[in-house]
């Protein structure tokens, strides 16, 4: 018998529910899922390196209609899912939901798991792209609008995940019922929309076509503050609702 | 008129209902449970002790339900759970002192059996990690403990489950078909590791489709069909209790018409089946006819070369209950 652990200290339960979430919830099927879509960023960077217009501006209007409306909700999608919905489903989240523990440190340590693989895979995938796309100079706008809207759309994904039993379909309709269709009509859904925002927080920052920016919603830092509201809000949501699971398990 | 010398008569002896334990750490008082339409437990009470209980039912009797109930993975309806005083759903320290090996197959598949442990022993504040190695040894996972649990069997999976139980050094341990895909050898460990932590006053509650197994370990049983408490105590208490039931006995012995011919002229026997060597009795009056049988034997000569109870087990009893 190996005896290699006999002695040491319990880990923080809130980095313990990080570390396992990085590992078990995101096992390597799941990472081809997640590199594709930032695989596809650096193929929407060279389409716009190919658009008969500045460097800057191709890459701006390609960031605003592909990278922060399909690349950055399927990416996180994926991530949020993996972290809360799926565990829920198939009957693993027991052994981390029957922990003498708050809801909140359940809920902030998935998020920040999801939010530490969803905003360094993006940002790394943004950035690269406006270097393809030959818009160097934005490659800072877009990292950091990324890693904000990566981390308030996994939050809402988790609380998807913490309302819904079908956390996967619901979010979908969020991205395309809601923030697509809704939050193109009304500035009001725009505003609460972490796709919309995180557009808004690059073209702030970026300065680059001011053509993009859109009335009624902030932009810029603004944005960022807006995107990191909407976070605590859907985080807050998903530790109340968290406490009234139900965990039926994967029979049910 | 009473006679004020005379001391008070003594209370009436208490009869308790074979469903509750006076020692409970585990009650369920008149809980109700349903999805939907389907009601999945209906007024269900009862209360398990330290030792081992089985939990026993058909297929969607509700057992699952009941255990998810106890270790407030779902709420209930209608009713109360508590836990050594606790509302399971209400008041998460509950979770230091009980555990699930939930039925499910799920587990993180990326991670080692004592990865899991240890994730499970992190989340409870545990830092004596000796007590890590010690639930994979209980579950024989040592040799295993550092391969991804991806490739691991059913079996495996169950007792890597029951491994990160063990790690809480739990008082109420709820093990849903714990011994699903165990091999033999497993099966005789884990029942053994069982009772074992059953004779150490903790709470163990073990559901399972194999009733010998059932049988072999568990003092108590709790039978739920279709969501009601159907019986409950001892299984052969619960047999017994069953006087209306007929039971089956099988005799084989040679020349096996006669005996049957005066058997069935006793108002013990309330029918007889022959098939060549092999008679199978049907009684109500079980202890009356083990008297007879050698008797009647003897008297005519017929030697029985094998006596044995057809229906004399939780099987039976199931399917009596069921019906």
């Amino acid at each position: 018998m190996t005896a290699t652990a006999t002695s040491g200290r319990a880990r923080p339960a809130l980095l313990a529910i990080v570390g396992y979430t990085l590992r078990a919830c995101l096992p390597g099927r799941r990472w081809v899922g997640i590199l594709i879509p930032s695989a596809a960023s650096l193929l929407f960077g060279f389409i716009s390196s190919t658009v008969a217009d500045t460097a800057v501006s191709a890459f701006t209007s390609v960031a605003s209609n592909a990278l922060f409306s399909l690349v950055l909700p399927v990416t996180c999608l994926v991530i949020g899912d993996a972290v809360l919905g799926a565990e829920v489903r198939s009957g693993s989240f027991t052994f981390t939901w029957m922990a003498p523990l708050p809801t909140w440190q359940i809920a902030v340590g998935r998020w920040l798991a999801g939010s530490i693989a969803a905003a360094g895979c993006l940002a790394v995938a943004f950035a690269a792209a406006a270097v393809v796309a030959g818009a160097g100079e934005t490659a800072d706008s877009v990292a950091i609008a990324a890693v904000f809207g990566a981390q308030a759309y996994v939050a809402v994904f988790i609380a998807i995940g913490c309302i819904t039993k079908r956390a996967a379909v619901w979010s979908l309709a969020f991205v395309f019922l809601v923030e697509r269709l809704l939050g193109a009509a009304l500035a009001g859904i725009a505003q609460l929309s972490p796709s919309w925002e995180a557009r808004a927080a690059f073209i702030g920052l970026s300065d680059a076509r001011e053509d993009f920016i859109r009335e009624g919603i902030p932009h810029g830092t603004a944005a960022l503050v807006r995107l990191s509201i909407i976070s605590v809000v859907a985080l807050a949501l998903a530790s109340s609702r968290l406490r009234h699971l139900r965990l039926t398990g994967s029979s049910d | 008129m009473t006679d004020p010398t005379l001391p008070p008569p003594p209370p009436p002896p208490v009869v308790l209902d074979p469903a509750f334990v006076a020692d409970a750490t585990v009650t369920a008082t008149e809980v109700s449970v349903w999805f939907g339409q389907k009601v999945a437990l209906s007024e269900l009470s009862c209360s398990f002790g330290p030792g081992v209980t089985g939990l026993l039912g058909p297929n969607g009797a509700g057992k699952t339900t009941l255990m998810r109930a106890i270790t407030g993975l779902i709420p209930v309806n209608q009713g109360h759970v508590t836990v050594d005083g606790r509302s399971p759903r209400n008041d998460r320290e509950v979770y230091r002192r009980v555990a699930l090996v939930p039925e499910d197959e799920a587990v993180p598949g990326g991670l080692t059996p004592r990865q899991l442990c240890a994730y499970v022993a992190d989340l409870h504040g545990i830092a004596d990690r000796s007590i890590v190695e010690w639930a994979l040894h209980a579950v024989d996972m040592v040799p295993v403990a550092d391969r991804k649990m991806d490739g691991f069997s059913k079996g495996m999976r169950q007792r890597s489950k029951v491994a990160a139980a063990l790690v809480k050094n739990p008082l109420v341990l709820v093990l849903d078909e714990p011994l699903n895909g165990a091999d033999p050898v497993q099966r005789l460990r884990l029942i053994d590791l069982f009772r074992r932590l059953g004779a150490e006053g903790r709470t163990v509650i073990v559901s399972s489709h194999v009733l010998y197994e059932v049988e072999s370990m568990a003092e108590r049983v709790i039978v739920v069909v279709r969501g009601r408490l159907a019986a409950a105590g001892g299984h052969r208490a619960i047999r017994d209790a069953m006087d209306d039931v007929p039971r089956q006995v099988l005799v084989r012995a040679p020349d096996g018409r006669r005996l049957a011919a005066t058997l069935l002229g006793s108002d013990v026997v309330a029918g007889v089946d022959v098939d060549g060597d092999d008679i199978v009795i049907s009684t109500t009056r079980a202890k009356e006819l083990a008297m007879l049988l050698p008797r009647a034997a003897r008297d005519l000569g017929v030697h029985l070369t094998e006596v044995r109870p057809l229906d004399d087990s939780l099987e039976s009893l199931f399917r009596e209950l069921v019906r």
